[in-house]
């Protein structure tokens, strides 16, 4: 095995090089994947371009209409940041349940994207979030939803010269509930076998505004508009709750790995729908 | 008193801060790096091997194939502790995906990855068998041609008149377990190091069988055995993994290739799975009971998933049978136990060897009686527990036995008797159970130590005992001192190295506290003789007149007469005082067709209690509170010895709830710690506690394995307490957990 080793110090010397060596490269973040995927031989790119010492990619930015997060970010830095805890506090639980310490002192949130792995945590959550990924290379910028960017199992619509360069995630509605429900069929420390992501809008007790999320269980974290407008103007209670957990149960096409068969997916989105709905109703944050 | 003291392992500081000396670490000067080219087929017949073009890259140094043995005298192809049919690399034959075909030295791993792809291999392939009560049918694939319909070895128990037994039962009870492959997982990986030298062979590994590596070695060169040194380090872990020979013909041989470099061969990850695995087994327990609970007869057949070569399958099949009876009066026994080869890789010991899945099969099962009875399961099982001066299933008369106190101890921890809440309105409920084991430890073997005085008063102890996390080298600093009457401080401890340490049969099968202890103690006896034969002459008394304790010699009479140990060496002008210590067992051997005879020299006795919560609506179960108890006679170390019950309770979670070898095709499709499951930190029992049981009058036992092979019934047994089903195929996931309780309502509706 052997490759090239690019340490590319700024934005355009990191694009240069991902230009001339296309679809040949892989780009380096926090390492966590793509060191696996080398060590194990299921990749073998011709050039490695380290984006390490590349400036003004790790950051966390307010704004009056949402929140910026640079794609060197760490998970463990969301997890920790007090300004996301407060005025995001679904992604920092998110980014706090995956893995380990140690993995997410390391893992960035654009190498996440990136990556794309069904069985991860973060991508659910910033479909819930309706996240925006801004993409860039030689030829210019582009903005995409999530749900335009993940398009299948371990798939984007990221180009091979194109760079993560910003994850923008609007501002919560108000008074809004919101929280994620990791489901680990094996050890603690394990992936998802499944991932709810819940964030609702009350007026009293009235439901205005449902998004919910299901990955890990699936090629790609997916929403279910029609489903989640049957919350719209309605009481969480109980048959509803159950309504919405097998309208999303019976339509999300699940897959099987080790951590659970399809049949085994389909009842934990089910239970998981459910829980988490209960959940927000009950007066998550 | 240095005896019961908890004091922390000897290398604990450096185990902490990473300084131990494994032999992954070991670095030589000119040392080429080793690495092994698999076979990616199950069972094939080799057409062509061509390494040309490997060894055109630069920076190979040797490439071993099976043509490197093929001619006249030495070195052998063929290897084996017990059995010499496994090749170091395959010659006209692949059985196991993963098998060994080429090594190659090289001077880094990148070249030697970048040859090992320039490799050309040709085969036919051939029909496998992976699964072992298949492989025994007429028709199936057979593997080796000496042992026809792949049984690699028989065992046979018949005990009292089975079919009068069946007969007087009021009961007959029948149910089928399956425990699958497994991998130790040993943070350290399997590693060798080897080195010539003017025809002579030097070896660094992590082994716990020293003497067997240098025995084996020595067979497959053709050398004396005084001709091959073996160095072991402290290991990273063992878990019987490492009891067999594993990678040191692999290194040795490419060594000797290579000539006059060493070679350093670290197993990767994934090929720890491709090396040695948990046995495999299908267990079908048959039992008659009367109505009051009591047994008339059981038996038991048992197919244990030897892999692709024997390896240590050729001894452990026998304590396979024997592990998986039960500690119970039962007038009639039959058990046969089949050892069989398969196209896949090797199985071998897994902490308590084959004890696992027959405990998991006779303890899953004495629930089923209890309940088909209506007996409570604690109940049932005192009613018939073994005591001292019981007749075994073998026939041998039992001593110190303390089955009733181990599993009491374990129930009464956990409040067995007193109410719990089952259920609080949610989808979670909860369950408790109970398990035990008992297992026999290596007949015959011997364990011998020397021990050195010197005159700064210092005591060194030279012992092939491994230290592998266990504490080894600890408690027998202990033992030395306590013997001695000097503070354990004073002792330092020489490990394996078959050029200084004296032989020990291996250090596995919980034997080592128990049998280098008593070798200990004979050493020290002797020292102390040595002692006040060479201070008689000093303060002018007899040396039967004198006692040596507390790091005096003393006259017995007036004990104010005395002089410390360094001044008799000083006095004499003796450098050192050297002593020598040996225990050894040897109790005799079954009868190959009854099963009949003296088995052991003392019974390893545990149990374990234990409250799960069963999530209905996933099928997660989690083990929220678990007390396990072992007999250990006299403990040396309360701490580690608690630290080896809680790590053989947190160890066996693993096999109980997570952990499976898939395989596909004889494809090992989850070879590494993402997709093969071990328990976090995070999964251990939020109550966790143990016991470790004394005797009055009772020496040293062992307690290396004792609290392990009871975790999966007990969880088992709870699952069963706390929603209804029982789970008779490890581990206990969550979807199987869920798809048993769905099955069952389905069932009632």
């Amino acid at each position: 095995m052997s490759f090239d080793f690019l340490q590319p110090d700024s934005l355009s010397g990191a694009l240069e090089a991902l230009a001339a060596y296309g679809d040949e490269a892989k780009v380096l973040a926090g390492g966590t994947a793509v060191v696996l995927m080398l060590q194990q031989r299921l990749i073998a790119p011709a050039a490695l371009i380290n984006i390490e010492r590349v400036p003004d990619l790790n950051y966390i930015n307010l704004k009056p209409e949402g929140m910026h997060i640079g794609p060197l970010t760490k998970l463990r830095d969301i997890e920790r940041s007090t300004a996301i805890q407060e005025h995001c506090p679904l992604l920092s639980q998110t980014c706090g349940e995956v893995a380990n310490v140690r993995i997410r002192n390391q893992a960035t949130l654009g190498g996440n994207l990136a990556e794309a792995d069904y069985a991860s945590d973060p991508p659910t959550t910033l479909l819930a979030l309706e996240a925006q990924v801004t993409t860039t290379s030689v030829r210019g910028t582009r903005c995409l939803a999530l749900q335009d960017f993940h398009i299948g199992f371990f798939t984007t619509t990221l180009e091979p010269d194109e760079l993560i360069t910003d994850i923008f995630i609007p501002a919560c509605p108000l008074e809004s509930r919101m929280t994620y429900l990791k489901y680990k069929s094996r050890s603690s420390e394990d992936r998802p076998c499944t991932g709810v992501a819940a964030l609702a809008a009350f007026d009293g007790k009235t439901c205005t505004e449902l998004r919910l999320a299901v990955g890990a269980a699936c090629e790609v974290p997916q929403r279910l508009p029609n489903i989640e407008n049957m919350a719209k103007g309605q009481t969480l209670n109980d048959e509803l709750v159950g309504e919405i957990a097998a309208g999303y149960a019976e339509s999300i096409e699940t897959l099987e790995d080790i951590r659970g068969s399809a049949w085994y997916r389909t009842q934990m989105i089910r239970t998981h729908v459910q829980r988490v709905l209960e959940d927000v109703r009950n007066g998550h944050r | 008193m240095a005896i019961g003291k908890s004091i922390p392992m000897l290398d604990s500081v450096a185990r902490v801060t990473g300084t131990v000396p494994y032999a992954s670490n070991l670095k030589l000067p000119d040392m080429l790096v080793g690495k092994v080219f698999r076979s990616n087929v199950p069972h094939a017949r080799i057409t062509k091997l061509d390494v040309s073009a490997a060894e055109q890259v630069p920076g190979v140094v040797a490439i071993v194939t099976a043509t490197d043995f093929s001619g006249e005298g030495p070195p052998n192809l063929h290897f084996g502790s017990t059995y010499q049919d496994q090749p170091i690399v395959a010659a006209d034959r692949i059985r196991f995906i993963g098998e060994p075909v080429a090594l190659i030295a090289a001077e880094s791993t990148a070249i030697a990855e970048q040859a090992i792809d320039l490799i050309e291999l040709e085969y036919e392939e051939l029909p496998a068998v992976f699964d072992a009560e298949e492989a025994t049918q007429p028709g199936a694939p057979q593997l080796h041609g000496a042992f026809p319909n792949n049984v690699l070895r028989h065992s046979k128990l018949r005990h009292g008149d089975i079919e009068a037994g069946f007969a007087a039962a009021v009961k007959i009870i029948e149910e089928v377990f399956n425990s699958p492959a497994a991998q130790q997982v040993s943070l350290e990986t399997q590693v060798a190091v080897a080195q010539w030298k003017d025809n002579k062979l030097t070896v660094w590994t992590g082994s716990q069988s020293p003497y067997t590596v240098r025995r084996v070695l020595a067979a497959i060169f053709d050398l004396d055995l005084e001709d091959v040194r073996v160095i072991v380090p402290p290991l990273g872990g063992g878990f019987g993994a490492k009891g067999n020979i594993r990678t040191q013909p692999l290194a040795a041989a490419l060594a000797w290739k290579v000539g006059d470099r060493p070679v350093k061969l670290v197993l990767t990850r994934a090929e720890e799975f491709f090396t040695v695995t948990k046995h495999a087994a299908k267990i079908v327990m048959k039992s008659g009971v009367r109505r009051d609970g009591t047994f008339t007869a059981r038996k038991i057949t048992i197919f244990w998933n030897g892999g692709a070569y024997a390896s240590s399958s050729a001894h452990l099949v026998p304590a396979g049978m024997l592990r998986a009876i039960g500690p119970y009066r039962i007038p009639a026994v039959r058990v046969d136990s089949y050892g069989i080869y398969t196209n896949l890789p090797i199985a071998g010991a897994y902490r308590g060897a084959m004890s696992s899945q027959g405990v998991f099969a006779h303890e899953s099962h004495m629930d089923t009686i209890a309940h088909q009875l209506g007996i409570d399961p604690l109940t049932i099982r005192k009613k018939n527990l073994l005591h001292t001066d019981d007749t075994f299933a073998t026939g041998e008369q039992l001593h110190d036995i303390h089955f009733v106190r181990c599993l009491e101890s374990a129930a009464d921890g956990l409040g067995w008797h007193e109410p719990f809440q089952r259920e609080n309105g949610t989808a979670k409920k909860r369950g408790r159970g109970v398990a035990i084991m008992m297992k026999n430890t290596i007949a015959n073997s011997s364990s011998e130590c020397r021990i050195t005085l010197d005159a700064a008063g210092r005591v060194t102890l030279f012992i092939s005992t491994v230290e592998m996390g266990q504490g080894g080298h600890t408690a027998m600093a202990q033992i030395a001192a306590e013997a001695l009457g000097i503070p354990v401080e004073a002792v330092s401890v020489q490990g394996p190295d078959t050029a200084k340490t004296p032989p020990d049969t291996q250090t596995a099968s919980s034997r080592n506290t128990q049998m280098m202890g008593n070798a200990v103690l004979d050493g020290a006896a002797s020292l102390r003789r040595q002692l006040a034969e060479a201070a008689a002459p000093i303060i002018e008394w007899l040396p039967e007149e004198l006692s040596v304790a507390d790091g005096y010699v003393f006259v017995t009479s007036q004990p104010q007469e005395r002089i410390v140990y360094a001044e008799v060496l000083r006095r004499n002008n003796i450098t050192a005082l050297t002593a020598n210590g040996k225990f050894s067992t040897n109790v005799g051997k079954l009868d190959s067709e009854t099963g009949q005879g003296i088995s052991t020299p003392d019974w390893h006795q545990g149990a374990g209690a234990c409250e799960v919560e069963v999530d209905t609506q996933t099928g997660k179960v989690t083990v929220l509170r678990y007390h396990s108890s072992s007999f250990a006679g006299l403990v040396i170390n309360p701490m580690l010895a608690g630290l080896q019950n809680d790590g053989n309770v947190i160890f066996g979670l693993g096999a109980s709830l997570l952990e499976e070898i898939a395989i596909d095709a004889g494809q090992i499709t989850n070879p590494n710690l993402s997709d093969y499951m071990i328990p976090s930190f995070l999964d251990i029992p939020v109550e966790l506690k143990n016991v470790s049981l004394e005797a009055e009058g009772s020496s040293f036992h062992g307690i290396g394995e004792m609290t392990l092979p009871p975790v999966a019934p007990a969880i088992a047994n709870a699952v069963y307490d706390a929603v209804g089903v029982r789970i008779r195929d490890l581990p206990l996931t969550a979807e199987k957990v869920l798809r048993t309780i769905e099955e069952q309502n389905d069932h009632a509706r």
